[in-house]
Protein backbone atom coordinates (compact mmCIF):
# COMPACT_ATOMS: atom_id res chain seq x y z
CA UNK A 1 0.00 0.00 0.00
CA UNK A 2 0.97 3.29 -0.81
CA UNK A 3 3.45 4.80 2.09
CA UNK A 4 2.35 8.40 2.06
CA UNK A 5 -0.97 7.36 1.85
CA UNK A 6 -0.46 5.39 5.08
CA UNK A 7 1.18 8.03 6.64
CA UNK A 8 -1.23 10.98 6.33
CA UNK A 9 -4.00 8.54 7.32
CA UNK A 10 -2.69 7.62 10.66
CA UNK A 11 -1.35 11.38 10.59
CA UNK A 12 -4.79 12.53 10.23
CA UNK A 13 -6.67 9.72 13.56
CA UNK A 14 -3.95 11.07 16.21
CA UNK A 15 -4.49 15.13 14.53
CA UNK A 16 -8.35 14.19 15.31
CA UNK A 17 -7.37 13.48 19.05
CA UNK A 18 -5.41 16.77 19.35
CA UNK A 19 -7.14 18.60 17.59
CA UNK A 20 -10.45 17.74 20.01
CA UNK A 21 -8.10 18.41 23.02
CA UNK A 22 -6.74 22.12 21.64
CA UNK A 23 -10.49 23.05 20.94
CA UNK A 24 -11.01 22.35 24.60
CA UNK A 25 -7.60 24.99 25.07
CA UNK A 26 -9.05 27.26 22.52
CA UNK A 27 -12.58 27.70 24.24
CA UNK A 28 -11.57 28.10 27.68
CA UNK A 29 -9.33 30.52 26.40
CA UNK A 30 -11.52 32.96 24.10
CA UNK A 31 -14.07 32.60 26.75
CA UNK A 32 -11.70 33.53 29.59
CA UNK A 33 -8.37 34.46 28.39
CA UNK A 34 -6.78 31.56 30.30
CA UNK A 35 -4.81 28.90 29.12
CA UNK A 36 -5.99 25.93 30.59
CA UNK A 37 -2.74 23.82 31.37
CA UNK A 38 -4.85 21.49 33.49
CA UNK A 39 -6.90 20.72 29.93
CA UNK A 40 -4.63 17.31 29.52
CA UNK A 41 -5.20 16.25 32.68
CA UNK A 42 -9.28 17.12 32.53
CA UNK A 43 -8.88 14.60 29.56
CA UNK A 44 -6.96 12.05 31.13
CA UNK A 45 -9.38 11.99 34.31
CA UNK A 46 -12.59 12.06 32.43
CA UNK A 47 -11.50 9.21 30.77
CA UNK A 48 -10.80 7.18 33.25
CA UNK A 49 -14.27 8.37 34.96
CA UNK A 50 -15.77 6.85 31.70
CA UNK A 51 -13.54 3.65 31.93
CA UNK A 52 -14.99 3.15 35.89
CA UNK A 53 -18.08 4.10 34.33
CA UNK A 54 -18.20 1.11 31.26
CA UNK A 55 -16.54 -1.47 34.02
CA UNK A 56 -19.31 -1.26 36.03
CA UNK A 57 -22.40 -1.20 33.54
CA UNK A 58 -20.94 -2.59 30.37
CA UNK A 59 -22.79 -0.18 28.49
CA UNK A 60 -22.87 0.30 24.60
CA UNK A 61 -20.53 2.84 22.98
CA UNK A 62 -23.60 5.30 22.28
CA UNK A 63 -24.75 4.89 26.13
CA UNK A 64 -21.28 5.22 27.18
CA UNK A 65 -21.05 8.84 25.94
CA UNK A 66 -23.94 9.25 26.56
CA UNK A 67 -23.37 8.84 29.80
CA UNK A 68 -20.02 10.10 30.26
CA UNK A 69 -20.73 13.45 28.86
CA UNK A 70 -23.10 15.23 31.14
CA UNK A 71 -20.58 13.51 33.93
CA UNK A 72 -17.80 15.14 32.93
CA UNK A 73 -19.47 18.66 32.04
CA UNK A 74 -20.95 18.46 35.77
CA UNK A 75 -16.77 18.02 36.84
CA UNK A 76 -15.63 20.80 34.23
CA UNK A 77 -18.60 23.22 36.78
CA UNK A 78 -17.25 21.55 39.66
CA UNK A 79 -13.33 22.45 39.03
CA UNK A 80 -14.44 25.76 37.50
CA UNK A 81 -16.18 26.89 40.86
CA UNK A 82 -13.63 25.45 43.17
CA UNK A 83 -10.54 26.29 41.41
CA UNK A 84 -11.34 29.20 39.22
CA UNK A 85 -14.17 30.99 40.00
CA UNK A 86 -12.42 32.37 43.75
CA UNK A 87 -9.87 33.72 41.40
CA UNK A 88 -12.26 36.19 39.26
CA UNK A 89 -10.15 39.74 39.16
CA UNK A 90 -6.96 38.03 40.09
CA UNK A 91 -4.08 38.54 37.68
CA UNK A 92 -4.24 36.08 34.52
CA UNK A 93 -0.79 34.56 35.39
CA UNK A 94 -1.98 33.67 38.88
CA UNK A 95 -4.93 32.26 37.13
CA UNK A 96 -2.85 30.34 34.74
CA UNK A 97 -0.98 28.93 37.92
CA UNK A 98 -3.95 27.85 39.45
CA UNK A 99 -4.75 25.58 36.45
CA UNK A 100 -0.86 24.42 36.94
CA UNK A 101 -1.27 23.64 40.15
CA UNK A 102 -4.74 21.83 39.11
CA UNK A 103 -3.29 19.66 36.40
CA UNK A 104 -0.66 18.23 39.39
CA UNK A 105 -3.46 17.62 41.77
CA UNK A 106 -5.38 15.57 39.10
CA UNK A 107 -1.96 13.36 37.83
CA UNK A 108 -2.02 12.28 41.90
CA UNK A 109 -5.47 11.90 41.79
CA UNK A 110 -5.55 9.66 38.90
CA UNK A 111 -3.01 8.05 40.27
CA UNK A 112 -4.66 7.75 43.91
CA UNK A 113 -7.41 6.62 42.31
CA UNK A 114 -6.79 4.18 39.63
CA UNK A 115 -3.43 3.01 40.01
CA UNK A 116 -0.13 3.75 38.09
CA UNK A 117 -0.50 0.79 35.94
CA UNK A 118 -1.74 1.13 32.23
CA UNK A 119 -5.54 -0.13 31.90
CA UNK A 120 -7.06 -1.87 28.75
CA UNK A 121 -10.50 0.46 28.16
CA UNK A 122 -12.86 -1.10 26.03
CA UNK A 123 -15.33 1.10 25.05
CA UNK A 124 -17.90 -0.78 23.15
CA UNK A 125 -16.58 -0.49 19.71
CA UNK A 126 -15.92 -3.48 17.48
CA UNK A 127 -12.05 -4.60 16.56
CA UNK A 128 -13.33 -5.75 12.91
CA UNK A 129 -11.06 -3.66 10.31
CA UNK A 130 -12.83 -1.78 7.62
CA UNK A 131 -10.88 -0.68 4.53
CA UNK A 132 -11.78 2.67 3.26
CA UNK A 133 -9.87 2.44 -0.18
CA UNK A 134 -6.56 0.93 0.42
CA UNK A 135 -6.50 2.07 3.89
CA UNK A 136 -7.70 -0.12 6.58
CA UNK A 137 -8.57 1.79 9.52
CA UNK A 138 -10.06 0.29 13.24
CA UNK A 139 -13.57 1.32 13.86
CA UNK A 140 -12.64 3.44 16.61
CA UNK A 141 -10.07 5.42 14.19
CA UNK A 142 -12.75 6.03 12.28
CA UNK A 143 -15.46 7.04 15.30
CA UNK A 144 -12.05 9.45 16.32
CA UNK A 145 -12.06 11.39 13.12
CA UNK A 146 -15.89 11.88 12.74
CA UNK A 147 -16.17 12.72 16.11
CA UNK A 148 -14.00 15.32 16.07
CA UNK A 149 -16.04 16.93 12.68
CA UNK A 150 -19.07 16.12 14.66
CA UNK A 151 -17.59 18.53 17.58
CA UNK A 152 -15.93 21.31 15.08
CA UNK A 153 -19.26 21.45 13.27
CA UNK A 154 -21.45 21.54 16.70
CA UNK A 155 -18.78 23.98 18.14
CA UNK A 156 -19.11 26.19 15.10
CA UNK A 157 -22.72 26.32 14.86
CA UNK A 158 -23.01 26.96 18.55
CA UNK A 159 -20.50 29.90 18.70
CA UNK A 160 -22.08 31.01 15.85
CA UNK A 161 -25.82 31.42 16.39
CA UNK A 162 -26.63 30.47 20.00
CA UNK A 163 -27.20 32.98 22.59
CA UNK A 164 -24.42 31.63 24.93
CA UNK A 165 -22.34 31.29 22.09
CA UNK A 166 -22.71 35.02 20.78
CA UNK A 167 -22.07 35.92 24.71
CA UNK A 168 -18.91 33.88 24.57
CA UNK A 169 -17.21 35.93 21.96
CA UNK A 170 -19.12 38.49 23.40
CA UNK A 171 -16.96 37.96 26.86
CA UNK A 172 -13.99 37.25 24.74
CA UNK A 173 -13.73 40.82 22.83
CA UNK A 174 -14.78 43.02 26.11
CA UNK A 175 -15.38 42.08 29.55
CA UNK A 176 -16.75 45.06 30.70
CA UNK A 177 -19.55 45.87 27.53
CA UNK A 178 -20.48 42.04 28.24
CA UNK A 179 -21.36 43.14 31.95
CA UNK A 180 -22.63 46.05 30.88
CA UNK A 181 -24.84 44.42 28.58
CA UNK A 182 -26.12 42.20 31.31
CA UNK A 183 -24.36 39.11 30.52
CA UNK A 184 -23.25 37.28 34.06
CA UNK A 185 -19.23 36.51 32.92
CA UNK A 186 -18.64 34.14 35.50
CA UNK A 187 -21.84 32.40 34.15
CA UNK A 188 -20.06 32.40 30.63
CA UNK A 189 -16.81 31.54 32.24
CA UNK A 190 -18.68 28.35 34.16
CA UNK A 191 -20.19 27.54 30.62
CA UNK A 192 -16.62 27.41 28.65
CA UNK A 193 -15.38 25.42 31.36
CA UNK A 194 -18.30 22.63 31.13
CA UNK A 195 -18.08 22.70 27.01
CA UNK A 196 -14.33 22.10 27.79
CA UNK A 197 -15.04 19.25 29.55
CA UNK A 198 -17.28 17.75 27.43
CA UNK A 199 -15.07 17.81 24.41
CA UNK A 200 -12.00 16.69 26.91
CA UNK A 201 -13.82 14.21 27.89
CA UNK A 202 -14.80 12.80 24.20
CA UNK A 203 -10.98 13.01 23.29
CA UNK A 204 -9.83 11.43 26.23
CA UNK A 205 -12.55 7.98 25.23
CA UNK A 206 -11.28 7.57 21.89
CA UNK A 207 -7.49 8.44 22.70
CA UNK A 208 -7.25 5.70 25.50
CA UNK A 209 -9.41 3.48 23.15
CA UNK A 210 -7.33 4.23 20.16
CA UNK A 211 -4.12 4.06 22.28
CA UNK A 212 -4.30 3.35 25.99
CA UNK A 213 -5.64 4.29 29.52
CA UNK A 214 -2.43 5.41 31.41
CA UNK A 215 -1.63 7.80 33.56
CA UNK A 216 0.75 9.56 31.70
CA UNK A 217 -2.09 10.57 28.90
CA UNK A 218 -2.00 13.77 30.54
CA UNK A 219 0.77 14.52 28.39
CA UNK A 220 -0.84 14.36 25.00
CA UNK A 221 -2.16 18.09 26.49
CA UNK A 222 1.26 19.30 26.12
CA UNK A 223 1.55 17.55 22.76
CA UNK A 224 -1.61 19.17 20.93
CA UNK A 225 -0.08 23.05 22.00
CA UNK A 226 1.46 23.00 18.72
CA UNK A 227 -2.21 23.10 17.39
CA UNK A 228 -3.31 25.37 20.42
CA UNK A 229 -1.01 28.02 19.20
CA UNK A 230 -0.69 26.89 15.09
CA UNK A 231 -4.81 27.24 15.41
CA UNK A 232 -4.71 30.70 16.95
CA UNK A 233 -5.34 30.17 20.29
CA UNK A 234 -8.91 31.56 20.45
CA UNK A 235 -9.68 29.81 17.63
CA UNK A 236 -12.19 27.08 18.35
CA UNK A 237 -12.47 25.67 14.79
CA UNK A 238 -8.75 26.66 13.99
CA UNK A 239 -7.63 24.51 16.84
CA UNK A 240 -9.74 21.39 15.12
CA UNK A 241 -7.75 22.03 11.86
CA UNK A 242 -4.24 22.76 13.01
CA UNK A 243 -4.83 20.00 15.23
CA UNK A 244 -5.38 17.59 12.03
CA UNK A 245 -2.47 19.36 10.54
CA UNK A 246 -0.32 18.91 13.32
CA UNK A 247 -1.24 15.11 13.28
CA UNK A 248 -0.02 14.90 9.64
CA UNK A 249 2.74 16.22 9.40
CA UNK A 250 4.39 14.62 12.83
CA UNK A 251 3.73 11.44 10.72
CA UNK A 252 5.13 12.74 7.74
CA UNK A 253 8.48 14.10 9.70
CA UNK A 254 8.99 10.87 11.01
CA UNK A 255 8.25 8.65 8.26
CA UNK A 256 10.48 10.24 5.67
CA UNK A 257 13.12 11.77 7.96
CA UNK A 258 13.54 10.12 11.02
CA UNK A 259 11.94 8.98 14.25
CA UNK A 260 13.14 11.60 16.24
CA UNK A 261 11.84 14.53 13.96
CA UNK A 262 8.30 13.19 15.61
CA UNK A 263 8.85 15.24 18.33
CA UNK A 264 9.64 18.53 17.39
CA UNK A 265 8.08 18.60 14.36
CA UNK A 266 4.67 20.21 15.13
CA UNK A 267 7.49 22.94 17.30
CA UNK A 268 8.92 23.21 13.86
CA UNK A 269 5.81 24.21 11.92
CA UNK A 270 4.16 26.60 14.42
CA UNK A 271 7.40 28.33 14.43
CA UNK A 272 7.31 28.58 10.82
CA UNK A 273 3.35 29.44 10.62
CA UNK A 274 3.72 32.15 13.51
CA UNK A 275 6.50 33.74 11.61
CA UNK A 276 4.16 34.33 9.02
CA UNK A 277 0.86 34.92 10.58
CA UNK A 278 1.78 35.81 14.27
CA UNK A 279 -1.87 35.04 15.28
CA UNK A 280 -2.04 31.67 13.90
CA UNK A 281 -4.11 30.50 10.95
CA UNK A 282 -7.79 31.43 12.24
CA UNK A 283 -6.87 33.58 15.40
CA UNK A 284 -8.31 36.56 15.34
CA UNK A 285 -6.26 40.38 15.36
CA UNK A 286 -6.77 42.68 17.31
CA UNK A 287 -9.50 45.25 15.23
CA UNK A 288 -7.95 48.27 16.16
CA UNK A 289 -10.09 51.57 15.43
CA UNK A 290 -12.18 54.38 17.14
CA UNK B 1 -36.14 57.42 39.43
CA UNK B 2 -32.01 57.46 40.25
CA UNK B 3 -30.66 58.38 43.26
CA UNK B 4 -27.53 58.95 45.13
CA UNK B 5 -26.73 59.61 48.33
CA UNK B 6 -23.14 60.02 49.70
CA UNK B 7 -21.55 57.86 47.44
CA UNK B 8 -18.21 57.56 48.13
CA UNK B 9 -15.42 55.16 45.57
CA UNK B 10 -12.07 54.25 46.39
CA UNK B 11 -9.80 51.97 43.62
CA UNK B 12 -7.34 49.79 44.82
CA UNK B 13 -8.23 50.25 48.80
CA UNK B 14 -6.27 53.47 48.52
CA UNK B 15 -7.09 56.37 45.31
CA UNK B 16 -10.17 58.11 46.49
CA UNK B 17 -11.95 59.07 42.73
CA UNK B 18 -15.13 59.92 44.09
CA UNK B 19 -15.77 61.36 47.42
CA UNK B 20 -19.76 61.85 48.71
CA UNK B 21 -21.74 62.57 45.88
CA UNK B 22 -25.09 63.16 45.76
CA UNK B 23 -27.14 63.38 42.59
CA UNK B 24 -30.81 62.92 41.96
CA UNK B 25 -32.46 61.94 38.27
CA UNK B 26 -35.88 62.51 38.07
CA UNK B 27 -38.17 60.12 35.57
CA UNK B 28 -38.56 61.72 32.44
CA UNK B 29 -35.57 63.91 32.76
CA UNK B 30 -32.52 64.61 30.79
CA UNK B 31 -30.01 65.10 33.66
CA UNK B 32 -26.22 66.41 32.83
CA UNK B 33 -23.15 65.52 34.59
CA UNK B 34 -20.31 67.83 33.71
CA UNK B 35 -16.52 67.60 34.56
CA UNK B 36 -13.43 67.62 33.18
CA UNK B 37 -10.80 64.46 32.83
CA UNK B 38 -10.18 62.82 35.57
CA UNK B 39 -13.16 64.43 37.52
CA UNK B 40 -14.71 61.26 38.27
CA UNK B 41 -17.40 60.98 35.90
CA UNK B 42 -16.91 57.60 34.41
CA UNK B 43 -15.86 56.11 37.70
CA UNK B 44 -19.55 57.30 39.11
CA UNK B 45 -21.15 55.78 36.27
CA UNK B 46 -19.50 52.06 36.55
CA UNK B 47 -20.13 52.55 40.42
CA UNK B 48 -23.85 52.98 39.45
CA UNK B 49 -23.58 49.62 37.13
CA UNK B 50 -21.83 48.21 39.13
CA UNK B 51 -19.16 47.08 37.37
CA UNK B 52 -16.23 48.50 39.85
CA UNK B 53 -15.25 45.14 40.91
CA UNK B 54 -13.05 44.41 37.92
CA UNK B 55 -10.91 47.36 37.91
CA UNK B 56 -9.98 47.14 41.39
CA UNK B 57 -12.99 49.26 42.72
CA UNK B 58 -15.38 49.49 45.40
CA UNK B 59 -18.23 51.85 46.47
CA UNK B 60 -17.25 52.24 50.45
CA UNK B 61 -20.09 54.72 50.99
CA UNK B 62 -23.48 56.13 50.47
CA UNK B 63 -26.30 54.71 49.07
CA UNK B 64 -27.32 54.21 44.81
CA UNK B 65 -31.39 53.97 45.12
CA UNK B 66 -32.72 53.09 41.97
CA UNK B 67 -37.04 52.74 41.45
CA UNK B 68 -37.12 52.95 45.27
CA UNK B 69 -34.68 50.20 45.60
CA UNK B 70 -30.88 50.15 46.60
CA UNK B 71 -28.64 48.51 44.27
CA UNK B 72 -25.67 49.36 45.28
CA UNK B 73 -24.64 45.77 46.16
CA UNK B 74 -26.18 43.99 42.74
CA UNK B 75 -24.43 42.13 40.46
CA UNK B 76 -24.34 44.44 37.10
CA UNK B 77 -26.65 41.87 35.42
CA UNK B 78 -29.27 42.62 38.06
CA UNK B 79 -28.98 45.99 37.32
CA UNK B 80 -29.63 45.78 33.87
CA UNK B 81 -32.62 43.85 34.03
CA UNK B 82 -34.11 46.43 36.68
CA UNK B 83 -33.77 48.98 33.66
CA UNK B 84 -30.64 50.86 34.51
CA UNK B 85 -28.44 51.05 31.63
CA UNK B 86 -25.23 52.38 30.63
CA UNK B 87 -23.56 53.08 27.30
CA UNK B 88 -19.80 53.17 28.24
CA UNK B 89 -17.62 55.69 27.20
CA UNK B 90 -15.57 55.42 24.02
CA UNK B 91 -18.41 52.65 22.61
CA UNK B 92 -16.90 50.00 23.47
CA UNK B 93 -18.76 47.31 20.96
CA UNK B 94 -17.81 44.03 21.13
CA UNK B 95 -15.39 44.62 18.32
CA UNK B 96 -15.04 41.02 16.97
CA UNK B 97 -19.11 40.66 16.46
CA UNK B 98 -21.12 41.89 13.81
CA UNK B 99 -23.37 44.75 14.05
CA UNK B 100 -27.01 42.71 14.53
CA UNK B 101 -24.95 40.73 16.90
CA UNK B 102 -23.83 43.11 19.26
CA UNK B 103 -27.54 44.62 18.86
CA UNK B 104 -28.60 40.88 20.30
CA UNK B 105 -25.79 40.57 22.95
CA UNK B 106 -27.69 44.01 24.23
CA UNK B 107 -30.91 41.93 24.33
CA UNK B 108 -29.12 39.00 26.41
CA UNK B 109 -31.43 39.55 29.67
CA UNK B 110 -34.18 39.68 27.46
CA UNK B 111 -37.23 37.22 26.66
CA UNK B 112 -36.86 36.26 22.56
CA UNK B 113 -39.63 38.00 21.43
CA UNK B 114 -38.77 41.04 23.22
CA UNK B 115 -35.61 40.99 21.48
CA UNK B 116 -37.36 40.87 17.87
CA UNK B 117 -38.93 43.86 18.29
CA UNK B 118 -35.92 45.44 19.70
CA UNK B 119 -34.30 44.98 16.82
CA UNK B 120 -37.00 46.10 14.56
CA UNK B 121 -36.89 49.51 16.64
CA UNK B 122 -33.23 50.05 16.63
CA UNK B 123 -33.01 49.73 12.81
CA UNK B 124 -36.04 52.27 12.39
CA UNK B 125 -34.24 54.26 14.95
CA UNK B 126 -30.84 54.34 13.13
CA UNK B 127 -31.15 53.31 9.38
CA UNK B 128 -27.85 53.57 8.49
CA UNK B 129 -27.20 50.59 11.49
CA UNK B 130 -29.33 48.43 9.69
CA UNK B 131 -27.39 49.34 6.26
CA UNK B 132 -24.55 47.31 8.52
CA UNK B 133 -25.97 45.16 10.18
CA UNK B 134 -24.23 42.02 9.13
CA UNK B 135 -20.33 43.89 9.16
CA UNK B 136 -17.90 43.64 12.16
CA UNK B 137 -18.46 46.57 14.24
CA UNK B 138 -14.58 47.39 15.04
CA UNK B 139 -14.60 48.40 11.29
CA UNK B 140 -17.52 51.10 11.19
CA UNK B 141 -16.64 54.74 11.71
CA UNK B 142 -16.65 56.41 15.07
CA UNK B 143 -20.40 57.74 14.69
CA UNK B 144 -22.07 54.98 13.31
CA UNK B 145 -20.26 52.64 16.38
CA UNK B 146 -22.11 55.07 18.79
CA UNK B 147 -25.35 54.71 17.12
CA UNK B 148 -24.50 50.54 17.73
CA UNK B 149 -23.66 51.69 21.24
CA UNK B 150 -26.49 53.36 21.72
CA UNK B 151 -28.79 50.69 20.32
CA UNK B 152 -27.55 47.70 22.04
CA UNK B 153 -28.40 49.57 25.20
CA UNK B 154 -31.99 49.89 24.06
CA UNK B 155 -32.10 46.57 23.22
CA UNK B 156 -31.93 46.04 27.20
CA UNK B 157 -35.34 47.85 27.57
CA UNK B 158 -33.74 50.85 29.40
CA UNK B 159 -36.11 52.62 31.66
CA UNK B 160 -32.78 54.85 32.77
CA UNK B 161 -29.84 55.02 29.84
CA UNK B 162 -26.41 56.89 31.60
CA UNK B 163 -24.33 58.10 28.47
CA UNK B 164 -20.64 58.15 29.14
CA UNK B 165 -19.53 61.00 26.70
CA UNK B 166 -21.35 60.11 23.43
CA UNK B 167 -19.65 63.03 21.45
CA UNK B 168 -15.99 61.72 22.15
CA UNK B 169 -13.79 61.69 19.23
CA UNK B 170 -16.96 62.46 17.24
CA UNK B 171 -17.42 65.37 14.02
CA UNK B 172 -20.13 68.03 15.24
CA UNK B 173 -22.36 67.16 12.63
CA UNK B 174 -22.32 63.23 13.98
CA UNK B 175 -22.64 64.62 17.15
CA UNK B 176 -25.61 67.21 16.26
CA UNK B 177 -27.55 63.69 14.85
CA UNK B 178 -27.06 61.54 17.98
CA UNK B 179 -27.78 64.59 20.44
CA UNK B 180 -31.54 64.49 18.12
CA UNK B 181 -31.79 60.97 18.60
CA UNK B 182 -31.57 61.34 22.25
CA UNK B 183 -34.21 64.01 22.30
CA UNK B 184 -36.15 62.34 20.55
CA UNK B 185 -35.97 59.02 22.94
CA UNK B 186 -36.43 60.93 25.81
CA UNK B 187 -39.85 63.33 24.35
CA UNK B 188 -41.60 60.40 22.59
CA UNK B 189 -40.57 56.96 24.48
CA UNK B 190 -40.67 58.76 28.19
CA UNK B 191 -36.83 57.57 28.50
CA UNK B 192 -34.65 59.16 31.31
CA UNK B 193 -31.22 59.97 30.20
CA UNK B 194 -27.70 60.85 32.82
CA UNK B 195 -25.88 62.14 30.06
CA UNK B 196 -22.32 62.79 31.21
CA UNK B 197 -20.37 65.44 29.13
CA UNK B 198 -17.02 67.75 28.79
CA UNK B 199 -18.96 69.36 26.47
CA UNK B 200 -21.31 71.22 28.44
CA UNK B 201 -22.49 73.68 25.49
CA UNK B 202 -23.78 70.45 24.02
CA UNK B 203 -25.14 69.24 27.12
CA UNK B 204 -26.73 71.90 28.47
CA UNK B 205 -28.68 72.69 25.78
CA UNK B 206 -30.88 69.44 26.21
CA UNK B 207 -30.34 68.77 29.41
CA UNK B 208 -32.86 70.09 31.94
CA UNK B 209 -30.44 69.63 35.22
CA UNK B 210 -27.05 69.92 35.56
CA UNK B 211 -24.25 68.77 37.48
CA UNK B 212 -20.43 69.81 37.64
CA UNK B 213 -18.12 67.52 39.31
CA UNK B 214 -14.48 67.96 40.37
CA UNK B 215 -11.99 65.79 41.85
CA UNK B 216 -15.02 63.52 42.46
CA UNK B 217 -16.98 65.74 44.13
CA UNK B 218 -19.76 68.17 42.88
CA UNK B 219 -18.87 71.58 42.93
CA UNK B 220 -22.17 72.84 41.18
CA UNK B 221 -25.63 71.82 40.23
CA UNK B 222 -29.07 73.74 39.39
CA UNK B 223 -31.11 73.97 36.37
CA UNK B 224 -29.54 73.86 32.76
CA UNK B 225 -30.34 77.55 32.01
CA UNK B 226 -29.11 78.75 35.87
CA UNK B 227 -25.63 76.57 34.86
CA UNK B 228 -25.81 78.15 31.40
CA UNK B 229 -25.73 81.69 32.71
CA UNK B 230 -23.12 80.98 35.75
CA UNK B 231 -20.37 83.17 35.29
CA UNK B 232 -17.93 80.25 36.21
CA UNK B 233 -19.35 77.32 34.04
CA UNK B 234 -19.51 80.10 31.15
CA UNK B 235 -15.51 80.67 32.02
CA UNK B 236 -14.30 76.91 32.30
CA UNK B 237 -17.01 74.93 30.53
CA UNK B 238 -18.53 77.26 27.96
CA UNK B 239 -15.25 78.76 26.90
CA UNK B 240 -16.82 81.89 26.97
CA UNK B 241 -14.20 84.44 28.43
CA UNK B 242 -10.98 83.47 27.39
CA UNK B 243 -7.97 83.10 29.78
CA UNK B 244 -6.21 80.56 31.16
CA UNK B 245 -7.93 77.73 32.57
CA UNK B 246 -7.76 77.77 36.03
CA UNK B 247 -9.73 74.99 38.25
CA UNK B 248 -13.51 75.84 39.70
CA UNK B 249 -11.73 75.46 42.99
CA UNK B 250 -9.66 78.88 42.55
CA UNK B 251 -12.57 80.91 41.83
CA UNK B 252 -12.74 83.08 45.02
CA UNK B 253 -16.80 84.11 44.45
CA UNK B 254 -17.87 80.61 43.55
CA UNK B 255 -20.16 79.33 45.99
CA UNK B 256 -18.87 76.15 46.70
CA UNK B 257 -22.37 74.11 48.03
CA UNK B 258 -22.58 72.67 51.35
CA UNK B 259 -23.92 68.96 50.63
CA UNK B 260 -24.63 69.12 55.00
CA UNK B 261 -26.48 71.95 54.80
CA UNK B 262 -29.05 70.79 51.82
N1 LIG C 1 -8.92 51.44 37.54
C1 LIG C 1 -8.47 52.52 38.19
N2 LIG C 1 -7.55 52.39 39.17
C2 LIG C 1 -7.07 53.47 39.82
N3 LIG C 1 -7.48 54.73 39.60
C3 LIG C 1 -8.39 54.94 38.64
C4 LIG C 1 -8.94 53.85 37.88
N4 LIG C 1 -9.83 54.35 37.01
C5 LIG C 1 -9.84 55.68 37.19
N5 LIG C 1 -8.98 56.05 38.17
C6 LIG C 1 -8.74 57.41 38.66
O1 LIG C 1 -9.96 57.94 39.12
C7 LIG C 1 -10.09 59.29 38.74
C8 LIG C 1 -11.37 59.47 37.96
O2 LIG C 1 -11.31 58.79 36.72
P1 LIG C 1 -12.53 58.72 35.73
O3 LIG C 1 -12.19 57.80 34.64
O4 LIG C 1 -13.76 58.42 36.50
O5 LIG C 1 -12.59 60.22 35.20
P2 LIG C 1 -13.54 60.87 34.11
O6 LIG C 1 -14.22 62.00 34.76
O7 LIG C 1 -14.40 59.85 33.48
O8 LIG C 1 -12.48 61.43 33.07
P3 LIG C 1 -12.52 61.48 31.47
O9 LIG C 1 -13.32 62.68 31.11
O10 LIG C 1 -11.10 61.63 31.09
O11 LIG C 1 -13.14 60.23 30.99
C9 LIG C 1 -8.85 59.63 37.93
O12 LIG C 1 -7.97 60.29 38.79
C10 LIG C 1 -8.29 58.30 37.53
O13 LIG C 1 -6.89 58.36 37.44
MG1 LIG D 1 -14.58 59.12 31.64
Amino acid sequence: MDFLLLLVSTGLVTGAAYGLIAMGFALVYKATGVVNFAQGELMMLTAYVSFSVADRTGLSFLMLMALTIPISMAIGLLLERIFIRPMLGEPVFSIVMVTIGLAVILRGLVILVWGPDPAVFDVGLPDTVIRLGPVPFYPAQLVLVAAMAGVTTIAWIFLRFSRIGIAMRAVAANETAARLSGISVSRIHAFAWMFSSAIASIAGVLFAANFKLAPDMWFQGMKSFPAVILGGLDSVIGASVAGLVIGVVENLFQGYVGQGMREISGFIVIVVVLMVRPYGLFGSREIERV
Amino acid sequence: MLSLANVQVVYGRAIEAVRDVSLEVEAGAIVALLGSNGAGKSTLLKAISGVLHPEGGEIVGGTVTFLGEEIGRATPDDIVRRGLIQVPEGRALFATLTVEENLLMGGFTRRRSEVAEGLDRVYALFPRVHERRHEISGYLSGGEQQMVAIGRALMGRPRLVMLDEPSLGLAPQIIDGIFETIVTLNREEKLTVLLIEQNAQLALEVASFGYIIENGRIVLDGAAEKLRANDDVQEFYLGMSGGARKSMRDVKHYKRRKRWLS
